[in-house]
């Protein structure tokens, strides 16, 4: 199979899953106890003027009659208005991802800058004092809660010695950088920990394999033998759980985007659901989905790309 | 009404506290939020966070000022008419909006029109007894179909402040909420100390001074004192005070209870206390039989009355506000609020009392009553605790359901809780609205409880139209008696508003409502 039919078919995997992500949505949100009129409304409103708005959202409609709107809306662009927000779905999500994207890269950027040189000190110099020292300190950031980790670097370093802002985003890509170090450090303190562990095991086994000592036995110097057999093939599944991590992360760092106040879509997606926010709940849901399985297609190009065999079969 | 007057004395006491002529003027606040705003309308306001900053974008006609007591606001001055049915305001000379036109007698129509629109807003039930607003010049007259005693204190409200029916005319959109939300930032348009000058949603929204405001400063000159304000969205209750204490911001609200103590304690953070509306209490539901079919045991009024002498609610006010509040004195309101009776704590500590009315309602040793209580709150939880605590002592085991906050909504509605928690803030000055809602059936079956009291019900009806003050005071403390008696809600206890301010800040205000008042505040630099 070639690397196109292989990216085509990748392509139209897509589209059941996000079809399938659509159903259980819709179905999900709805069986949620709670009622989005009585949320929007608070508990003051009468009966009628529910009765109101359950008409103003359709909510009123049979089911099959409101998933056909739904699936029309979805194809036409249109996510519907925000309940909670009074404003366009799609607005409020193209507004509120940039912080979550950015948030997400940094925080996986640090993970591999933390966790790759380590991984590979810790597995060259298997079970002496460096590996047990470096997978220690990440236990550490492993068993620790994120919401622990976040307060503490922001009553250090940004309240006491005030060399970060206590959270925010600020407005310019350097502002971005500078407001989001402390947060994406945060969340890389946990990712970088699984990914130092497994490419740990994964260095390990690829350097006991026949292929590596064959090379070695070839007399290749020992940075090739790291660089273009260990490395390449370690990184493997790494790069799955890499992929993995950015799916989890992107809707995952609620609690990173409290602590620190980043205006980004996980926090938006508990507001959303304590609000029973029907539309902003399924779009954000959607747009979930569309993100993964992009970030799971360049996952397995990537992993073609490393491993040819993946392509044949 | 003393009560209320006194908090609002305490108010602008506060405010009056700094001598007059030493307001700086200049300079930006930041002041730190727990949530954004969505839609600052007057009458599309349905969130806390919304209708606590209203008046600082939108002025009234009349205003709660000095005393408690009604004054002119954009309206020099009003009368009532003897028979109650008809109102009388003259609109102030020389007033204009943010962008220099003219406040005109017909934008005042249009604003209270909009706002008495039940097909609009949330709020057009208060204003339901207006018939018609008609204006000569600059003065206009509003025609009731009854008398209505709240009326005067509505048109203080931010509900019925005044918008420029110039600029909806020519906004963008079909509805009205379409041209509200596309005023909402570009092409603001306000009567209010500020102006609307930016919004990120969720993150920053800046308030600028609206250099047309009517009102004037101490110094003689037009308020605000400030030039502008930075709302911060800090939904983190810890990184918002780390916020003020990195010096980042000037000032944040909602400071947890159990952290108060600390702030008190940081000489560089003045820690406010603002007495409020609000008040913590659990409806109890009163049928004789619950959801599921099975005997309600709440249905009786002895075991009522047990649960709430068996609650130990200093101790209560010790666990979850950590000495920052007090048990309520009326079951039915907050004491700050107009017309609240005092006779003391209600329901005071009283293990015996509460053993007796148990063994007189024959209640079986170990019968089971569940609190449903909020997910996630740390509050609900302790009140939980002590509660499963305290209740034991009258043989009452306590199970617990843990909810969110909209399905708690949905259970009160239908009946199906044996006591939940809940908490309530007024809306508006008048004490029609928290008793309509604590009390009389009809608005919604008592908050749920399902208590349906007709001698209550007959005397809200009548204090509902009744003119004179004195009969209308007597009306609504004879509810309060008969509310407390009945005890249709497990009576808890009332909240200030902590909001913890820079020691450079001065003069800001949360009202009794929560209204954030900016408009004299004022940063000593």
């Amino acid at each position: 199979m070639s690397t196109l039919s292989y990216l085509l078919s990748r392509l139209l995997q897509i589209i059941p899953t996000f079809l399938i992500v659509m159903v259980i949505i819709f179905l999900l949100v709805r069986a949620l106890p709670g009622d989005p009129a009585i949320a929007m409304a608070d508990a003051k409103a009468t009966e009628e003027q529910l009765e109101q708005i359950r008409q103003r959202l359709g909510l009123d409609q049979p089911m099959w009659m409101q998933f056909g709107y739904f699936v029309k809306n979805v194809f036409t662009g249109n996510l519907g208005d925000s309940i909670l927000l009074k404003a366009p779905v799609t607005q409020v999500i193209i507004e509120r991802l940039p912080a979550s994207g950015f948030l997400t890269l940094y925080a996986v950027l640090f993970s591999v800058i933390i966790a790759g040189p380590l991984a590979f000190v810790a597995a060259l110099n298997r079970n002496n004092w460096i590996d047990v020292s470096v997978r220690s300190i990440f236990q550490i950031g492993l068993s620790t809660p994120v919401f622990y980790i976040g307060l503490l670097l922001l009553t250090f370093l940004a309240a006491k010695l005030r060399w970060f802002p206590v959270g925010g985003y600020g407005a310019t890509f350097g502002e971005h950088m500078y407001h989001l170090l402390l947060p994406a450090l945060t969340v890389a303190l946990y990712t970088s920990a699984i990914i130092m562990r497994n490419l740990r095991s994964s260095v390990i086994e690829v350097i006991d394999a026949e292929y590596v000592q064959f090379a070695r036995a070839k007399g290749l110097p020992e940075h090739v033998i790291l660089g273009r057999h260990v490395l390449r093939n370690a990184m493997i599944s790494t790069v799955t759980l890499l992929g993995l991590s950015i799916g989890n992360l992107m809707s995952g760092t609620l609690v990173t985007e409290t602590i620190f106040a980043v205006p980004g879509v996980g926090r938006l997606m508990l507001d959303a659901i304590f609000a029973r926010d029907y539309p902003l709940i399924q779009g954000l849901t959607l747009t979930f989905a569309v993100l993964v399985s992009i970030i799971f297609l360049l996952t397995d190009m990537i992993q073609a790309w490393l491993d040819p065999r993946l392509r044949v079969s | 009404m003393k009560k209320f007057l006194m908090a609002t004395v305490a108010a602008v006491a506060m405010v009056s506290a700094f001598p007059a002529l030493s307001a700086e003027r200049g300079g930006t606040m930041t002041f730190a939020r727990y949530d954004d705003s969505t839609l600052i309308d007057p009458i599309y306001a349905d969130r806390n966070p919304d209708i606590w900053m209203v008046t600082n974008l939108y002025d009234t006609l009349l205003r709660t000022g000095e005393g408690g007591s009604i004054s002119g606001g954009l309206a020099s001055d009003y009368s009532v008419a003897a028979d109650g049915l008809s109102i009388s305001l003259t609109l102030r000379d020389g007033i204009s909006f943010s962008d220099g036109t003219a406040i005109e007698a017909k934008d005042v129509v249009f604003s209270l029109e909009r706002a008495a629109n039940a097909d609009l807003g949330p709020w057009a039930g208060l204003l339901a007894s207006i018939d018609s607003v008609s204006s000569d010049g600059n003065s206009i007259t509003i025609t009731l179909r009854n008398a209505d005693p709240t009326i005067v204190s509505m048109l203080a409200t931010f509900n019925t402040a005044i918008v420029s029916a110039d600029a909806f005319a020519a906004a963008a959109g079909d509805t009205d909420q379409e041209k509200s939300s596309a005023l909402s930032v570009d092409g603001f348009v306000g009567s209010g100390p500020f102006t609307m000058k930016s919004h990120q949603r969720g993150t920053l929204m800046q308030f600028e001074a609206n250099d047309h405001y009517w009102r004037q400063g101490e110094d003689g000159k037009a308020l605000p004192y400030i030039d502008g304000i930075n709302f911060l969205v800090i939904p983190d209750d810890a990184t918002r005070i780390l916020k003020l204490q990195a010096g980042e911001v000037d000032g944040a609200e909602f400071i947890p209870f159990a952290r108060v103590a600390e702030m008190e304690a940081d000489a560089s953070i003045n820690m406010e206390l603002f007495p409020s509306t609000r008040i913590i209490y659990s409806p109890i539901n009163t049928r004789s039989e619950r959801a599921d079919g099975s005997a309600n045991p709440l249905a009786d009024l002895k075991l009522r009355q047990a649960i709430n002498y068996a609650t130990n609610k200093e101790a209560l006010v010790q666990l979850v506000l950590h000495g920052a509040g007090k048990p309520v004195t009326s079951g039915l309101m907050a004491s700050t609020t107009q017309l609240a009776t005092d006779n003391g704590p209600l329901y005071q500590y009283d293990l015996e009392k509460a053993k007796a009315l148990i063994a007189e309602a024959g209640v079986p040793a170990g019968t089971e009553i569940t609190l449903t209580t909020l997910a996630g709150s740390a509050d609900d939880g302790i009140i939980l605790a002590a509660l499963q605590q305290m209740w034991s002592e009258i043989g009452i085991k306590l199970k617990v359901e843990q909810v969110d906050g909209p399905t708690r909504g949905a259970k009160n509605r239908s009946g199906e809780f044996d006591i939940h928690t809940y908490g309530w803030v007024n809306d508006v000055n008048d004490p029609a609205q928290v008793a309509g809602w604590l009390g009389y059936y009809p608005t919604r079956k008592a908050v749920g409880t399902g208590w349906n009291n007709p001698e209550f019900n007959t005397l809200f009806e009548a204090s509902n139209t009744e003119m004179d003050p004195a009969k209308r005071a007597d009306q609504y403390a004879r509810m309060q008696e008969i509310y407390a008696e009945a005890a249709p809600l497990l009576f808890m206890y009332e909240t200030p508003f902590a909001v913890a301010l820079s020691q450079s800040v001065k003069g800001y205000v949360q009202t009794p409502l929560g209204n954030n008042e900016f408009a004299t505040t004022w940063i000593d630099r």
